[in-house]
């Protein structure tokens, strides 16, 4: 298995943005295409990439819009590169069928989604954390999908690099999510020399008559044809069969729908990713995600000086849920506090994995980033109600 | 060089056609072919020419009625006074032919002791030659051989012009060779023919012509020197290889939608008793594929067999 | 001529696994299967370097017959897909299949900015005006007045001229062809895969099934031979003044430009700039 281990990776500091920083981390991921529509708040990553990618001898082309940009990102990945776009809310709500072509089609794939307030137009440069569900569930049908949540310029970088080993690895969309407050500030970062890319994706081998495109071996992920490598398969978004061929057959309609969720879980431990911060004596557990999850650490350390024993759980990868160190961070807590900057989508989720304990949630819609002090005299609240 | 060349040296004893200075009567030179092969540009580029060297020049010709594909001739007449500007039977001194059977069909024109016969073999095969659409019919084409063409005229020469222009990338070129082989008959200078020739070809397509030109002109000289050769391939009458077509029909993959049973120019195909396409008149089909291109479903292939192939299935 | 040397069997070229096809009995689409695989064997394209993206519907579904890379993608976006491919992959010969629907109707940004940007990529379109494979529903090409599913009284929109908004749109190669003349379209298609730029070519093509019954236009072979006279967008119908001019539809190529080539710019331009 492709363990990515970066720890070779020499820093040096830089000030960059997020959106810089997940510009940087494509090109030092081996991303060789990008295709984009404009929109606020992560056209930085267009900008940037317009400008790197052809001297590293990629392309990037902006696209008539956004369904565009998405089809010729999965065109330029069946043909063999790495590819990412990127978009914020209104752009991601178009490109959600293409989405689930790669999804179903396991077309490896990054897609930036920049959350802004929504809905419809909303506010394109005021931050929102309320795209958790639709990089879930957004398309249409049963798919997996493999969602990361950074929190920082720096996380940016690393999840990027991340993101597209995890799409090489597993053969799938990977989605990083962030929101506009850690997009547009710009941080001083810590960046290396170019790591080597180190996931690559595994190519069809052997003789072409016994190739099935979507037959696949014990990691439960199948070697992919290359076009010109002599295969001549046939990719559809149809439901299909080992041989890649449109089937209803039921069967056979199970058992590929049911190895794309296997997939996923086969690779857990390469997915998984977490940050838990004085959990082990928690009582509350404040569960947390991006800009949410920064103020969040901040109330922690203010309510531990109170003296309340107060911890906080940070995904990093939010789907698929890190639901087994969720359970294993929250063992001693009695009550689960969930800011977040939507009406309530983190929360449900918490709900759904920890039906035992007392779940709140605090919820901010009005375009502003939460403080450490609402969260703070939230958590403080709770643990003075116990 | 090409295997019917070889006739062309068995009448090739006579040296270039030596104007007499004054040229009291005039010279005679019929251009023919079909439309599209450039006998008007011949004719042009030949009465510019005689133009030039001081000669009186008449230059009449047929075209316009003639569309693409029908036949074209001109008549070229040079010297110190020229009456009539067409020439009477019997009185030309050079008939060129830009193609095989429109050459044949003026030789009556030419004069039987001295008229030179330069013609290129391209067979062009007007549509209503074909009388029967089956393959491998006769066509009504000209059938006589070079060898019988040769014993009727005192000088001719048989040039595969249309193949030597292909060669060299240009078969619109073909003109050129044919000029370059009336070079060899005519007295004019070489400076003077290339000077007309480059003048009346477009300018991208001077050097292909300049080649052409060439080509045609050292083909006579070789023809003139070498010996008759007894070039059994060019003497035999043309060969037509007989053909019989035949239907390879995929019935699972027919849908009966009856294209090629009601497109089918012969009316050869019907749908069976399971509504499948089925050849029910093979020996009407032409092997003429409109039912295979047709056929939405690949059903049908036709294959055309040459009779040697029919004789071996059959055995 | 074609008796010497062995005639191209379209057999060669198809996945015969997947054969008989699913298209109705006598859909035009087979007969313009036929010409694009006889145009690209005459050209002598490799087929592991060939790939084929087509999008949703009847012409969508053509894809899956052709032993090629080929591509089903989703409705309205091969053209898309096939610029992402084809910047991605300049090695390969890239071949988009689409119908009237998919690329006039869903699709048709995406047409417009294929024609613009001219990237080199073969776009088929198969127009049989009609969205056949959802049951019969009215598209951007359906003639006036005719009868389909969602037109229950006749068809009272205008409809495209296809090759005329690809011309307009800066298409470097624009042809139509219709599927009767099978060798002709053959030809245009040959034409069109050879042009260093985007080339447009509309084929039009029979729904026999649905639209040729809803519309009571007799049987396939006499909606094959009455394709150039019946199926016109109305810019056409309205220009009527026999004797002197035909009312066909003018076929063949249409419009030729040589523009720089898209993919070959962005290169140039790239290593351009590496260079500094």
């Amino acid at each position: 298995m492709n363990a990515i281990d970066r720890s070779h990776h020499k820093p040096a500091a830089k000030l960059l943005s997020g959106n810089a920083a997940c510009a940087q981390g494509a090109i030092d991921a081996g991303c060789t295409f990008f295709a984009g529509y404009p929109i606020t708040p992560s056209s930085e990553i267009a900008e940037r990439l317009s400008s790197l990618l052809p001297k590293a001898g990629g392309v990037f082309i902006q696209m008539e819009d956004e369904i565009a940009a998405m089809a010729a990102v999965v065109g330029a990945s069946m043909g063999g590169v790495k590819a990412l776009t990127a978009t914020s809310g209104p752009g991601f709500s178009l490109k959600q069928e293409n989405i689930g072509y790669a999804a179903g089609a396991e077309i490896p794939c990054v897609i930036v989604n920049v959350m802004r307030g929504g809905p419809s137009t909303g506010m394109p440069t005021r931050p929102s954390q309320a795209d958790i569900f639709q990089t879930r569930y957004g398309s249409h049908g049963d798919y997996p999908i493999i969602v990361l949540v950074p929190a920082s310029a720096r996380e940016i970088y690393d999840e990027t690099l991340r993101a597209f080993d995890l799409a090489e690895i597993c053969r799938t969309p990977v989605i990083l999510l962030y929101d506009q407050v850690i997009a547009q500030s710009s941080e001083t970062v810590a960046l290396g020399g170019r790591p080597p890319a180190h996931a690559t994706r595994k190519w069809a081998s052997g003789p072409r008559e016994s190739y099935k495109p979507y037959a696949a071996g014990d990691d439960l992920v199948p070697a992919m044809p290359r076009p010109g490598d002599g295969y001549r398969t046939h990719t559809t978004g149809l439901t299909h069969s080992e041989s890649g061929f449109p089937s209803q057959d039921p069967e056979t309609v199970t058992r590929n729908l049911g190895r794309l969720y296997a997939k996923l879980e086969k690779h857990r431990d390469l997915i998984d990713s977490y940050e838990a911060v004085r959990c082990e004596d928690a009582e509350l557990v404040i569960v947390a995600i991006g800009i949410s999850a920064r103020a969040a650490r901040r109330a922690v350390d203010a309510c531990r000086a109170e003296g309340h024993k107060v911890g906080l759980f940070r995904p990093i990868t939010l789907w698929p849920f890190p639901e087994i160190a969720l359970r294993e961070a929250t063992k001693s807590a009695k009550t689960i506090l969930v800011p977040e900057l939507n009406i309530g989508q983190l929360r449900l989720e918490i709900e759904r994995l920890l039906r035992d304990r007392r779940v709140e949630g605090l919820h901010l819609i009005s375009g502003e980033p939460i403080t450490p002090a609402q969260i703070a005299a939230a958590a403080t609240k709770l643990a003075t109600e116990v | 060089m090409n295997e019917q060349s070889k006739i062309a040296a068995l009448n090739a004893d006579s040296e270039p056609v030596a104007f007499n200075a004054a040229l009291a009567e005039p010279f005679n030179v019929l251009i023919v072919g079909v439309g599209g092969q450039g006998v008007i540009m011949v004719s042009k580029v030949l009465a510019a020419l005689a133009q030039a060297h001081g000669f009186e020049v008449k230059q009449s010709e047929v075209h316009g009625m003639a569309k693409r594909g029908g036949a074209v001739f001109s008549h070229v007449r040079f010297g110190q006074r020229v009456w009539s500007p067409t020439i009477a039977k019997g009185e030309a001194d050079v008939l060129i032919a830009l193609e095989w059977a429109e050459g044949l069909r003026w030789l009556p024109h030419l004069k039987r002791d001295t008229g030179v016969f330069i013609c290129d073999t391209k067979r062009i095969v007007p549509p209503f030659a074909c009388l029967n659409r089956k393959l491998g019919a006769k066509m009504r084409y000209s059938t006589e051989t070079a060898e019988q063409v040769s014993a009727y005229v005192s000088e001719a020469y048989a040039i595969d012009a249309t193949r030597m222009a292909e060669e060299l990338g240009n078969d619109r070129a073909a003109n050129v060779v044919l000029l370059g082989a009336l070079s060899t008959v005519l007295e004019f200078s070489l400076p003077e023919w290339e000077k007309t020739v480059t003048s009346f070809v477009p300018k991208k397509t001077i050097a292909v012509n300049t080649a052409a030109f060439e080509l045609g002109r050292n083909w006579i000289v070789e023809a003139k020197t070498a010996t008759p050769a007894d070039d059994a391939a060019a003497k035999a009458a043309p060969v037509h290889a007989h053909y019989s077509a035949r239907l390879e029909i995929t019935d699972a993959w027919c849908k009966s939608c009856e294209i090629c049973v009601k497109l089918c120019p012969e009316r050869c195909l019907t749908l069976n008793a399971d509504r499948i396409a089925t050849m029910t008149a093979p020996e009407k089909c032409t092997g003429c594929r409109l039912c295979e291109w047709l056929c939405p479903d690949f059903a049908i292939r036709v294959h055309l067999d040459t009779e040697a192939a029919v004789m071996e299935a059959a055995r | 001529m074609f008796r010497d040397a062995p005639h191209f069997d379209v057999r060669d070229y198809l996945r015969k696994e997947m054969m008989p096809h699913f298209l109705c009995p006598g859909c035009g689409h087979g007969m313009a299967l036929r010409a694009l695989l006889w145009a690209l064997h005459e050209l002598k394209i490799d087929r592991d370097k060939l790939a084929v993206v087509s999008g949703i519907g009847c012409a969508g579904r053509l894809s899956a017959y052709i032993d090629a890379n080929t591509f089903h993608t989703t409705h309205g976006r091969p053209l898309a897909y096939a610029t992402g491919l084809a910047l991605a992959r300049p090695d390969l010969h890239v071949v988009v299949i689409t119908g009237d629907g998919d690329c006039l109707a869903i699709g048709g940004n995406h047409l417009i900015h294929a024609c613009r940007r001219n990237l080199k990529l073969t776009c088929l379109m198969l127009n049989n005006e009609i969205y056949g494979m959802t049951g019969g529903q009215v598209s951007p090409t359906t003639s006036e007045t005719r009868l389909t599913t969602t037109t229950p009284h006749g068809n009272t929109e205008p409809n495209f001229d296809a090759c005329a908004l690809a011309t307009a749109a800066g298409a470097g190669f624009v042809g139509r062809e219709v599927t009767r003349h099978v060798p002709k379209m053959k030809e245009l298609i040959k034409d069109g895969l050879q042009h260093p730029g985007f080339a447009f070519i509309e084929v039009l093509s029979d729904c026999t099934e649905v639209y040729g019954r809803k519309n009571d236009m007799g049987s396939s072979s006499e909606m094959v031979l009455r394709q150039k006279s019946e199926m016109r967008p109305s810019a056409y119908r309205d220009s009527v003044d026999e004797p002197f001019r035909s009312t066909d539809l003018p076929t063949g190529i249409l419009a030729r430009n040589h523009r720089p080539e898209y993919g070959a710019a962005l290169r140039a331009a790239a290593a351009a700039r590496a260079a500094k």
